[in-house]
């Protein structure tokens, strides 16, 4: 059989791509396995309320169907619309809050 | 659409859902049902047994939302729902799988499914302690609220002519029956402006002026005993006898300082405390003539007839979720300021800095403090039967059976026991002249604490009317030491401000503005029908403390 030695074997690029998670993911994934992400977001849910960004967020809604009117409204578009709001106006504070607990869960997890 | 109570009209279902439900029934629902967790906080979730995180079949994501087709139970993300629905014909309806949310594939939007709610916190209920949860299952009992309404309204119809007899020739102002000006007899503001407030409380007003309260065979008087009901029914056929003239309560002021001594005295006191004090009196008088209470605990007392209702306190374990309910009576719910302060930094992107707080307080505001969860402390931790250990836990009151006439007190006055000093709080707080108590009601409460869920809970007392209107205000200015108060009474849709002996018909723009303290509503359909009873007369010639207006009536 004729092979042509400096050939190089074909890349299974795509599928590489498939398997290696990044780390990002890694670490997600050990936080929902753990349980750890399920309680960071119950601290997440309850300093939203606290600082009022949830009522914030409430009234934005409101607002948006009020101009679209009651019927022309779906969930989807509310999130849509809502979700870069939201992302924006978190307060630093919560976020700091929260990467010091995920780093020291990844401490605790030694990874 | 805007029905009374819309909160209780389930919105109908989509074509997609009552296609579903026409060939599936409950069977989806059922078989999710053990793939449920609910949470103490009143969350509920669905994961089933796969030890995996759940990840969207065609693109492996597990960031967005996820749905599970109720069908196959395939998990998609929010981007490939359609698709999935395309792919698999009828496979129309989701759940979120975080909130336990139903979903319409093809309509992309939330649907609602009593059925589906009512599986949902049968799971909740079967996952909460045994013994004692904040969610009783029983049908909505038509309580005696009707009664109390009927009796309310009996009180009105009888004998309206007899009111219309009343009229003292001599009074020929253009001003609606019972306005009269209250004579300060030394710094007796407090007293005049929660009298004048009282005499327009539709039922309470009614009682008196129909005569219900004998005063003749009245057995205190006989023995020449001070009567606080008698001296207060002297007190409303005076004012509503048509006579203007300023009229001064002292026989009252002086049967009051004989019920509540420790008040007695020349200084200005709290309007709040002297009304408390009042309705208090009136209790004390009315329990020894009438005959016992009936088995159902109420008070059949005016007082409480008019201004009682009750309050519940939900106490949640934060642990195993299990709540401990009670009721208490109130004649009158004091509320704290809403002040828009949270106890973490201010949002991010708001320019405002915590010193430039220009956040308005409303009375919703304030009612929407008292009906929030509140955390309680590490020094206060609940003993929970059924963890039985003391845990941490969140108290939230509710309104559980609403008065006739709803007093609401705005707690102005701060003390501080260790500095020993008291402040004022001088903070503007807008009102609404009408207002729907829908929202603080236990029913709407205990609802919101599992979601959007479509569910009849315990005590939804579907023909309960939530809609009061405003009659009284009564304002505060100065200091704590020395300031004034001054009544603002809503009668046939003219405002007039009672100043002691003064008397003003203003505008409404002027109470808006004001700094209210105690605000007096009124079930609305009271309000209307007492506004019919009064009458109103032809222009007066005689000289008096009212500023005439032009081309009133």
């Amino acid at each position: 059989m004729r092979n042509s030695v400096n050939r190089p074997p074909t890349p299974d690029a795509v599928e590489d791509q498939e398997k290696e998670p990044t780390l990002q993911e890694i670490i997600n994934i050990k936080m929902i396995e753990s349980g750890e992400k399920e309680k960071l977001m119950e601290l997440l849910r309850e300093r939203l309320v606290e600082c009022g960004w949830k009522d914030e967020m409430k009234a934005l809604c409101r607002a948006y169907i009020k101009k679209k009117g009651t019927n022309n409204v779906t969930v989807d578009d509310l999130v849509h619309v809502i979700t870069p709001k939201g992302r924006a106006s978190i307060p630093d504070s919560i976020k700091t809050e929260l990467l010091l607990r995920i780093r020291a869960f990844l401490a605790s997890a030694a990874l | 659409m805007m029905s009374r109570n819309s909160m209780y009209t389930n919105p109908k279902p989509c074509k997609h859902l009552a296609d579903y439900k026409l060939r599936h029934g409950l069977s989806g629902y059922n078989l999710l049902q053990e793939q449920i967790r609910t949470t103490p906080s009143g969350k509920s979730s669905v994961k089933n047994h796969q030890t995996e995180i759940p990840r969207c079949c065609f693109c492996n994501g597990y960031q967005k939302r996820l749905y599970l087709c109720l069908i196959c139970s395939s998990i998609s993300c929010s981007s490939h729902t359609l698709l999935h629905s395309q792919c698999e014909n009828g496979h129309d309806i989701a759940v979120d799988i975080e909130r336990s949310e139903l979903y319409c594939v093809l309509c992309c939007d939330q649907v609602y499914d009593p059925d589906f709610d009512k599986i949902v916190m049968l799971k909740h209920l079967m996952d909460l302690p045994r013994s004692g949860n904040g969610v009783d299952v029983s049908a909505g009992r038509r309580s005696s609220k009707r009664r109390r309404l009927c009796s309310a309204l009996e009180l009105d119809l009888k004998k309206t002519k007899q009111l219309v007899s009343m009229r003292d020739l001599r009074a020929k102002s253009c001003y609606p029956l019972g306005l009269r000006g209250l004579n300060n007899l030394g710094s007796t503001c407090f007293m005049n402006s929660v009298l004048q407030a009282l005499l327009h409380a539709p039922p309470f007003r009614n009682y008196f002026l129909t005569g219900q309260r004998n005063h003749e065979v009245c057995r205190k008087r006989s023995s020449d005993r001070l009567c606080l009901l008698c001296d207060i029914y002297v007190f409303f056929s005076a004012v509503f006898s048509g006579d203007r003239t300023p009229y001064s309560p002292a026989q009252l002021l002086y049967s009051w300082w004989q019920h509540s001594a420790n008040l007695a005295s020349y200084e200005q006191q709290d309007a709040h405390e002297f009304f408390i004090s009042v309705l208090d009196g009136i209790h004390e008088n009315g329990v020894k003539a009438r005959s016992p209470i009936k088995d159902t605990g109420e008070c059949h007392c005016v007082a409480h007839r008019v201004f009682s209702g009750q309050l519940r306190s939900d106490v949640t374990c934060m642990s195993c979720g299990y709540t401990s309910t009670t009721y208490d009576p109130f004649m009158d719910i004091s509320l704290n300021l809403d002040t828009g302060n949270c106890p973490s930094t201010d949002l991010a992107n708001k320019s405002l800095k915590p010193s430039d707080n220009t956040y308005v307080s409303t009375l919703l505001g304030c009612l929407d403090l008292f009906t929030k969860p509140e955390k309680l402390g590490s020094d206060q931790k609940f003993f929970c039967e059924n963890c039985q250990e003391r845990q941490d836990s969140v108290k939230q009151m509710s309104i559980k059976r609403l008065p006739l006439v709803l007093c609401l007190h705005i707690k102005r006055f701060e003390h501080f026991p260790v500095r020993r000093m008291s402040r004022k709080i001088d903070r503007y707080m807008q009102f609404p002249f009408c207002l729907d108590m829908n929202p603080y009601l236990s029913s709407s409460v205990v609802r919101n604490r599992f979601g959007n869920r479509m569910f009849a809970f315990e005590g939804d007392e579907l023909d309960t009317s939530t809609e009061f209107e405003i009659f009284a205000v009564v304002t505060h200015s100065g200091t704590l030491d020395s300031g004034h108060y001054v009544t603002y009474l809503h009668l046939k849709d003219q405002w007039y401000k009672c100043d002691d002996a003064w008397i003003t018909a203003v505008e409404e723009e002027v109470v808006r503005a004001s700094q209210c303290y105690m605000l007096f509503y009124a079930q609305k359909m009271l309000y209307y029908k007492a506004n019919e009873d009064l009458v109103c007369q032809p222009v007066s010639p005689r000289a008096d403390p009212f500023l005439p207006i032009a081309g009133c009536c």
